[in-house]
């Protein structure tokens, strides 16, 4: 069996204390996770549960942590800084609630974000036009994001986290700015992907998403649980 | 990453910052611009004092010591035999003796003179050279055509400017040109003195013909063949052996301290009047410009300070966007390079437009100088002399500056931490 798209062992996030002499605020506590490659799995959790943050540790945009983190088979903590980065740039996907596009760059410049770094990604100006088709915004490339509706914003932020064509796609709140029409979109958008065969682990606190899922997580006082033992645990 | 995707990620954010960018710009602007206008005036006041002072690198002018104690005895002369020495001398490519008309000489010119009727008397200071060191400065013959035969006589240059600029307006008399003088006679009286109220026995009587204009001639008098005034001194018993002085030419400028050794050994010193004098001015304009090129300095350090500032208020603004360009592969490195390809592009602009303008102002102050000041002597055409090394200079310094300043805050969004800068709001 192959290794897992991600693995967390006792995983342990802390925040120094707002106040002298406080405790450390503790975010996650030694959670344990383990993603196979090609699952869908949504990480559910109220505001400020620290969702984005397990998000940012399994995409190595946060190096400060207790325990291991491997994601596509590499130790996070092992990899330099220019490799992490690599790491980001050819196999991992991000997609942000609010969108993140450059407001200086058109939609197809920020589709093509990914092409400006590393070794830049093989045919790059070919698959931006594809991602953008794929997303239903060809006729949009030349807009500005100031000109885009959000859910347009957060097509061109999914068709970005495509151009490398990644095996792993972070999602943290995709729909959480969108209206419920467009927000269908894109969840349908993230059951294709699944389909295709691309590993997604998705934080949001909307059902709507968690039932695109095939496995649904539920994060609670910084730790995990699955979805059905969550439901137990309120019961009681 | 590649300059071309850096430049086209940098160009983006320059048009959106372009407000805050242009006032960091404008200061680099203004500092190179004072840098390049100063260097560019110094460099033309150099050029200007060099024409008023004009002094060659490769030669130095040997005299008799004054206060020599051979002198003194009679012993230390600079004659035929000491000018064979000076010649062999290492270094030495070419010396030419020069000798001062030892007698007294007046002209008295009472005519027409380019249509104004003139009475004038003047004593007559006189040098002579050697027909080789005048050389095509002469348009006639340089040398001794005989006794009763005009005298060929060369004026130096800076003389007519003096005369068309202060004499001529003053006295009413006519603008001239080399063209105009040369073959013009005046009559010159050999032994004879207005202010000694003298003259010598056998006194001669006879003509100056101007043959053309020299640097080499003397500033004080005019200068004639060396055999002429060799032939009046004899003819009055006047010293016609030894010579006032010796110019010689290295054979290049690198050389010149050698032969200055050489000339001291002999016991002999180099007339170093004119040459100091041309130094002086010439150091004073170079501290000058210094003192400016300095102030022009600060100004682009305080440009580069605004350039910090500006840096640091939009990587602050950019915060989130930087994290989103670590979250898409964007190394360290790779922030910072965003950050100092802006830097570049601002200061690029800054030297461009400040090069721009000190040419711009250096043409209109050319341009009020002759229209609204008055004419003087050595007026020159243009006070400034733009080099394509300045400009590069101006240009290299703006980007340097740019650079320096936005330094630290390029520093600081390649440490960012990404996950904060994503969760900036």
């Amino acid at each position: 069996m192959s290794e897992p798209a991600i693995a967390l062992r006792r995983v342990t996030k802390r925040y120094p204390p707002r106040e002298p002499g406080a405790q450390p605020q503790e975010l996650l506590c030694a959670v344990d996770l383990e993603v196979q490659r090609g699952e869908f799995v949504a990480v559910e959790g109220q505001s400020g549960s620290g969702k984005s943050t397990l998000l940012h540790l399994m995409g190595g945009l946060d190096r400060e942590f207790e325990g291991e983190v491997r994601v596509l088979g590499c130790d996070l903590r092992a990899l330099s800084d220019v490799e992490l980065a690599a790491l980001r740039h050819t196999q991992i996907g991000f997609i942000f609630q609010s969108f993140n596009l450059l407001p200086a760059l058109t939609a197809l410049e920020n589709v093509l974000l990914p092409d400006f770094f590393g070794n830049g990604v093989p045919d790059a100006d070919r698959r931006a036009r594809e991602a953008l088709q794929r997303v239903g915004l060809e006729d949009k490339a030349n807009a500005r994001p100031s000109a885009l509706s959000g859910g347009e914003k957060q097509r061109v932020a999914i068709a970005r986290a495509l151009l490398a064509r990644p095996p792993l796609l972070l999602a943290d709140e995709p729909t959480g700015n969108l209206d419920a029409r467009t927000g269908e979109g894109v969840i349908a958008l993230f059951r294709e992907l699944h389909q295709d065969g691309m590993t997604l682990l998705i934080v949001t606190h909307e059902a709507r998403v968690s039932h695109a899922a095939s496995r649904v997580l539920v994060l609670r006082d910084g730790t995990l649980f699955p979805d059905d033992a969550a439901h137990s645990m309120e019961t009681r | 990453m590649r300059a071309g995707k850096l430049l086209r990620l940098a160009r983006g954010n320059l048009v959106r910052e372009l407000p805050a960018l242009a006032v960091s710009a404008g200061g680099v602007a203004l500092g190179i611009g004072c840098l390049v206008f100063f260097l560019a005036l110094g460099v033309g006041l150099q050029g200007v004092v060099n024409d008023v002072f004009p002094v060659s690198t490769r030669e130095v002018e040997v005299v008799v010591p004054q206060m020599a104690l051979g002198n003194l005895l009679g012993e230390q002369k600079l004659d035929d035999a000491m000018v064979d020495r000076l010649r062999k001398l290492r270094g030495v490519s070419a010396a030419y003796p020069k000798m001062s008309l030892r007698i007294p000489a007046v002209t008295r010119y009472n005519g027409l003179f380019f249509g104004r009727e003139i009475h004038m008397g003047l004593e007559i200071v006189a040098t002579g050279l050697m027909p080789e060191l005048v050389g095509a400065d002469a348009h006639a013959p340089f040398q001794d055509e005989g006794p009763g035969k005009p005298i060929p006589a060369v004026v130096n240059r800076r003389l007519i400017e003096l005369y068309n600029k202060v004499f001529a307006p003053q006295r009413g008399l006519p603008q001239l040109t080399d063209s105009m003088l040369i073959g013009f006679q005046i009559p010159i009286e050999l032994g004879r003195s207005y202010v000694a109220g003298k003259t010598l026995p056998n006194m001669l009587e006879g003509s100056l013909q101007l043959v053309g204009f020299s640097d080499r001639a003397t500033l004080a008098g005019v200068s004639l063949p060396l055999a002429v005034v060799k032939r009046v001194n004899q003819h009055f018993g006047a010293e016609a052996d030894s010579y006032s002085s010796v110019l010689l030419r290295a054979h290049n400028a690198d050389d010149v301290s050698e032969v200055a050794a050489g000339v001291k050994k002999l016991g002999l010193e180099i007339d170093e009047t004119e040459r100091s004098r041309a130094l002086q001015i010439g150091a004073a304009v170079e501290l000058v410009t210094l003192a400016l090129s300095l102030l022009a300095g600060l100004i682009t350090c305080l440009a580069a300070v605004n350039t910090m500032q500006a840096f640091y208020a939009s990587v602050r603004e950019r915060t989130r966007e930087i994290g989103v360009l670590r979250a898409v592969g964007a190394t360290r490195s790779d922030v910072a390079a965003v950050v100092l390809a802006e830097a570049a592009a601002t200061g690029l602009a800054g030297g461009i437009v400040g090069v721009v303008l000190a040419r711009v102002v250096g043409l209109l102050l050319d341009r009020l100088s002759r229209t609204g000041l008055p004419d003087f002597p050595f007026k020159p055409q243009t006070f400034f002399h733009f080099e394509a090394a300045q400009v590069a200079l101006g240009i290299a310094v703006a980007l340097l500056a740019s650079l320096l300043g936005a330094f630290l805050p390029a520093r600081a969004a390649a440490r960012l931490d990404p996950a904060k800068a994503l969760s900036e709001s």
